[in-house]
């Protein structure tokens, strides 16, 4: 059988996946660098791990998770509508600390720096999915979904708009279609999926504080998404296995526990920043980030 | 009426705190035209270097600080040269480079916290001393150092801005680039020069801040936020308006605590940040550049 770490890191994997397959539809195919990625994410696991623990089905506060963060998307969207290129990253970056200070102040709801512990695991209809093994097929069989879906998405009609609006908003615009309607569209799918994500790490970890959310996960995220590829579906699903994994490695060098937890941000940062300067399409890429 | 009067002095050391990090900030922005993210752990890097010159290795404290700045001004010259330059050279967009400086910041802040631990350091140069008592709120002399040495220094970029060739060169960059290189200044080298004097006057944050208060590796992004939303308020663009923005900033976070749970006191600087962002991007006083 598999190692109780493997399953792990496989479950972590899972999430990723989801995570970065989501944050690809914003940022490669609607070409808007949405750096408050990472505060939807928490926005979704807070919710579920709250609703959950006040008694409503995890089912439903898994649906609830995506849709709060969806609502939140929406307001993404209205708020930055105007803005472009690094003043729009900035202000959803602006958002994400935001949201990172709500998390940390509304101390009456997330109980601020102790965090929330004790998520209980996912009971789907009576069947609680105990052991982690069952939780990765679960995991897995979500994010099976989600890349189907959004493959679906980019592959339609919708998607050529999408990637049309990437590359040349007011050429849209002048052909007649409503650019702002995608943006608001896109952001609430993407929005939607990092909430289900959040909620599926909430539920695996049992524990959720607001340091998980904060700019060195966003880091290790994108990181992600630049390394597979902007605009690639098979990047974003082939990267998180790579990018999760090459800091294990560190776990062989007898480092102290001190030193492992910069040395993983370090190579994330190092890794990102490369790619950047060398291959900025990353591994399976079509385009190049502008 | 003591109170008002404490916050107002608190406000006045945060301002010039963040208006160091905010005036270097702005010099970059306005030459470069990208955002220098990073600039926040150079205050960080150059606290850290004056705690390992002064306190591990003994150093005289007038040798260590001048030794810090020269090592500040060089390290912003590297990031420029070694990461920056070359995703410019390579037509990279604002927007990458943005990315790439976030990724600095991280960088940096880990291998700080890798290599002198998460614990917060403290220089021990100056007792922090007894608070001066001043009409009943309190200031302490490192204090006054501080708002002092922050307007001294503003008033030295002001002249230098206004009066130097350099300066002036740099102010038509600013201004204009294709002008600017129209009537042949290199901007290459005005880069150079904004980059290495707005590190160093991160660096002298970072060792008033190492001096007043601990110094831990993973301030760079908060002060960054602070610097950026002064910078941001003021025209981020036009480093006298980042200065005014930084003040203003650091009144209305001190403020603020009148009305909110002191806890708040970061999401002021978001919320703010998020608002001049969205409706007044080139700030009170910015030069408007047509960006959005």
């Amino acid at each position: 059988m598999i190692s109780p770490y493997i399953i792990h890191l496989l479950i972590l994997i899972g999430i990723y996946i989801i995570l970065s397959v989501s944050l690809n539809l914003i940022l490669g195919y609607t070409g808007l660098l949405n750096l408050g990625h990472i505060a939807l994410f928490g926005i979704g696991a807070y919710a579920s791990a709250l609703l959950t623990m006040n008694g409503v089905p995890f089912v439903i506060s898994f649906i609830l998770a995506g849709l709060i963060a969806g609502v939140f998307g929406f307001l993404l969207v209205l708020a930055t509508r105007k803005l472009k290129g690094d003043y729009y990253a900035l202000a959803t970056l602006g958002f994400g600390f935001v949201v990172y200070s709500l998390f940390l102040n509304l101390t009456g709801l997330t109980r601020g720096p102790l965090g929330i512990p004790g998520i209980p695991k996912p009971d789907l209809f009576g069947l609680i999915i105990k052991s982690n093994f069952s939780y990765l097929i679960f995991v897995f069989f979500i994010a099976l979904i989600v890349v189907f879906v959004i493959y679906k998405i980019v592959k339609s009609p919708f998607g050529k708009l999408l990637e049309a609006m990437r590359d040349d908003e007011v050429g849209l615009r002048v052909l007649g279609k409503d650019t702002r309607k995608l943006k608001y569209k896109t952001m609430m799918i993407s929005a939607f999926f990092a909430g289900i994500a959040g909620s599926l790490f909430a539920h695996y970890i049992s524990f959720i504080d607001p340091s998980s959310f904060y700019i060195s996960e966003l880091i290790f995220v994108f990181t992600i998404v630049i390394v597979g590829g902007i605009a690639s579906i098979k990047g974003s699903i082939i990267a998180p296995f790579v990018i999760v994994l090459i800091p294990e490695t560190l776990r062989f060098l007898a480092l102290p526990s001190s030193i492992i937890g910069p040395a993983r941000q370090i190579i994330y940062a190092l890794i990102l920043l490369l790619i950047l300067m060398y291959r900025p399409r990353g591994l399976f890429g079509r385009i190049d980030l502008e | 009426m003591a109170l008002l009067l404490q916050l107002t002095i608190n406000g006045l050391i945060a301002g010039s705190i963040y208006a160091l990090v905010a005036s270097g900030f702005s010099l970059i922005y306005g030459t470069n035209r990208f955002m220098h993210f990073a600039h926040g752990i150079s205050v960080v890097v150059a606290g850290y270097i004056i705690y390992t010159l002064f306190t591990l290795l003994g150093i005289n404290f007038f040798l260590s600080f001048l030794l810090t700045l020269i090592l500040s001004g060089l390290f912003g010259f590297l990031m420029f040269r070694l990461a920056y330059l070359p995703l410019q050279n390579r037509k990279a967009s604002n927007v990458i480079l943005l990315m790439a400086s976030i990724a600095i910041l991280i960088l940096f802040q880990n291998l700080v916290q890798a290599i002198f631990g998460a614990d917060v350091k403290s220089l021990r140069y100056l007792e922090v001393g007894k608070g001066l008592s001043f009409f009943s709120a309190v200031i302490t002399p490192l204090q006054i150092v501080i708002i002092l040495t922050a307007f001294v220094l503003m008033i030295c970029l002001y002249l230098f801005m206004k009066k130097t060739k350099l300066g002036r060169d740099m102010r038509a960059v600013a201004d204009n680039k294709e002008l600017a290189s129209i009537v042949g200044i290199n901007d290459r080298k005005i880069s150079d020069y904004s980059f290495i004097i707005g590190s160093i006057l991160a660096g002298i944050a970072g060792i008033l801040i190492s001096l007043e208060q601990n110094l831990g590796p993973a301030m760079g992004t908060s002060l960054i936020i602070k610097g950026f939303t002064g910078a941001v308020i003021g025209g981020i663009n036009f480093v006298p308006g980042s200065i005014f923005g930084s003040y203003l900033l650091g009144f209305a976070e001190n403020y603020g605590i009148w009305f909110l749970p002191s806890g708040y006191k970061d999401a002021i600087a978001f919320v703010l940040l998020f608002i001049f962002l969205l409706f007044r991007p080139n700030g009170l006083f910015g030069l408007n550049w047509g960006l959005r």
